[in-house]
């Protein structure tokens, strides 16, 4: 059996159009549950892109000049050696050019910026996990005054705040996406059980005939399938599209004041074939649950 | 072509549909299964293409013990039976021509086997002007010709047939009892269930009597209600 049998696409296509409020409705819900899913995926991304810097703990950064020399750096990691673990639990280094592949990823969206950038502009830096959240300003302020350093960033308290708030916008989102997300299973299931009741005669006519049990599944499990990977799409269209927008819903660059949050076209198009494969496993798995739980064989 | 051995099959209560029955149709027999309402005929024919199950005994069609079947091999049994009943059951919003064609196409054979084989049966059942007509808009004894050629059109080993003159006036039956006759004749093993008396007194075939679940004659070249001395 050839599962692009014009016999199978029929009915997959026959079976959409014959339940098409159903059909619909199944692939609306799936629609918005993915879309809510894609854009705290969004989101997140933008929130993630922002703060690549202070990720795993790190509250201090402290930016070396370009041109420092290799004594200046080599004094100031002995210093901050010998301030572990009283005042530093650890620290470690970003070379210039994983610096710059770091501004790459968190200003993609500015080509401007990255004209202007080279791997030689960029500052090195020792990336800190204080020992003691409270006393990070005070260390800020004694490791600026080391020779090479240019400054010493410590915008922990704002980024706590953000990852807070995106944090509380991610659970609403993701309780509704997952609220939506059953009603799309549900109507799904719904929908193939439907199909299977309104052709009933032909699966009794065609196991009757020595139909395999495969052959009489597949169509049914096709329009699952179908209305899973048609809401997906538009799932991935408004995710895609409306990405700016929806990495704008956490507020702006916590680091960069009026800069807004924004993903990469690249990484929405990641999140887009995220949510197309999700939709498509989900129509899929919804309608062979109802395969399973209402046509005998 | 079919043996049952002492089968016996209960459904819920105590009375056994079938009880006990030892049966064996050689390839190519023309046979009646006569009774009373309830005596087992249908169960008879259902235990043969495995929609029921036996609770005791064997049964082998084609050369297969249905009962040791594994599943997924039960559709390539039904592709060597074919099967008709009372009511047709034809698919109401599809043409002659796709009910049998259908039967073709859901058991995978191409495109160009069905456009060969679809008008040469339809053209056998006498139907061959009738292609593009739907079932609502043909006689019962037309009705029950399609069902015949969806039955016969993948020239099935055994045709069985559950009552298929039930709802048709003498001169239709006569017609379609012809057609089973020549169908026969192909080789096709043929097993019909029945109570009509003057179909079974006019062909003089092989009668199995049930009743009560049970084979109270086997007849060759038997009538409907009593023994042929």
């Amino acid at each position: 059996m050839s599962f692009a049998s014009p016999y199978l696409l029929r009915e997959t296509g026959g079976n959409l159009v014959r339940n098409i409020v159903m059909t619909v409705a199944a692939v609306v819900t799936m629609a918005v549950s993915l879309t809510a899913l894609g854009g705290v995926l969004i989101m997140r991304q933008a929130i993630n892109q922002a703060t690549v810097q202070y990720q795993g703990g790190v509250e201090l950064v402290v930016f070396i000049n370009a041109g420092a020399s290799a004594q200046e750096i080599t004094g100031l990691r002995q210093q901050l050696a010998g301030m572990v673990p009283e005042e530093i639990r650890s620290c470690h280094f970003v070379d210039q050019a994983a610096a710059y592949a770091e501004f790459k990823s968190m200003f993609s969206g500015q080509p401007d910026m990255l004209k202007v950038m080279t791997v030689q502009k960029m500052p090195p830096s020792f990336r800190c996990v204080p020992a003691k959240a409270q006393n990070v300003a005070q260390l800020a302020s004694q490791l600026n005054k080391q020779p090479g350093v240019l400054n010493v960033g410590y915008p922990g308290q704002a980024i706590k705040e953000e990852l807070a708030r995106f944090a509380t916008l991610r659970n609403v989102a993701l309780v509704v996406a997952g609220g939506v997300m059953l009603g799309a299973i549900a109507l799904v299931v719904n929908t193939i059980q439907l199909a299977i009741f309104a052709r009933r005669r032909e699966v009794a006519v065609m196991k009757l005939v020595g139909a395999t049990n495969w052959f009489i599944r597949v169509p049914f499990m096709l329009e699952g399938l179908v209305e899973g990977l048609v809401g997906a799409l538009i799932a991935f269209f408004i995710t895609y599209l409306a990405r700016d927008t929806l990495a704008s819903f956490t507020g702006s660059n916590p680091l960069v004041p009026d800069q807004p949050l924004y993903v990469s076209s690249h990484e929405a198009l990641l999140t887009g074939i995220f949510v197309v494969a999700l939709g498509t496993l989900v129509g899929a798995g919804g309608s062979g649950f109802a395969v399973r739980r209402f046509l005998s064989v | 072509m079919i043996r049952f051995n002492h089968v016996t099959k209960t459904y819920k209560g105590p009375i056994a549909a079938l009880r006990d029955v030892t049966v064996d149709i050689p390839r190519g027999e023309f046979v009646f299964i006569v009774g009373p309402s309830g005596s087992g005929k249908t169960t008879f024919l259902r235990l043969v293409t495995k929609e029921e199950r036996t609770d005791e005994g064997e049964i082998w069609v084609a050369g297969k013990e249905v009962g040791t079947l594994a599943p997924w091999k039960v559709p390539y049994l039904r592709r060597n039976i074919g099967c008709i009943f009372q009511d047709y059951r034809l698919l109401p919003e599809r043409t002659v021509y796709e009910n049998v064609a259908f039967a073709l196409e859901v058991i995978g054979r191409s495109r160009h086997f069905v456009r060969s084989q679809v008008p040469q049966i339809l053209e056998l059942v006498g139907l061959g002007e009738k292609m593009d007509r739907r079932p609502n808009e043909l006689s019962g004894g037309e009705q029950q010709r399609v069902a015949v050629a969806r039955a016969f059109v993948n020239r099935p080993l055994i045709l069985l047939a559950d009552e298929p003159t039930g709802n048709l006036d003498p001169g239709t039956t006569a017609g379609i009892m012809r057609l089973l006759e020549r169908i026969n004749q192909y080789g096709t093993t043929v097993v019909m269930a029945t109570h009509q008396q003057d179909v079974v007194d006019a062909m003089r075939k092989r009668v199995i009597e049930l009743d009560q679940g049970q084979v109270v004659r086997d007849q060759a070249r038997g009538v409907y209600g009593m023994v042929d001395a």
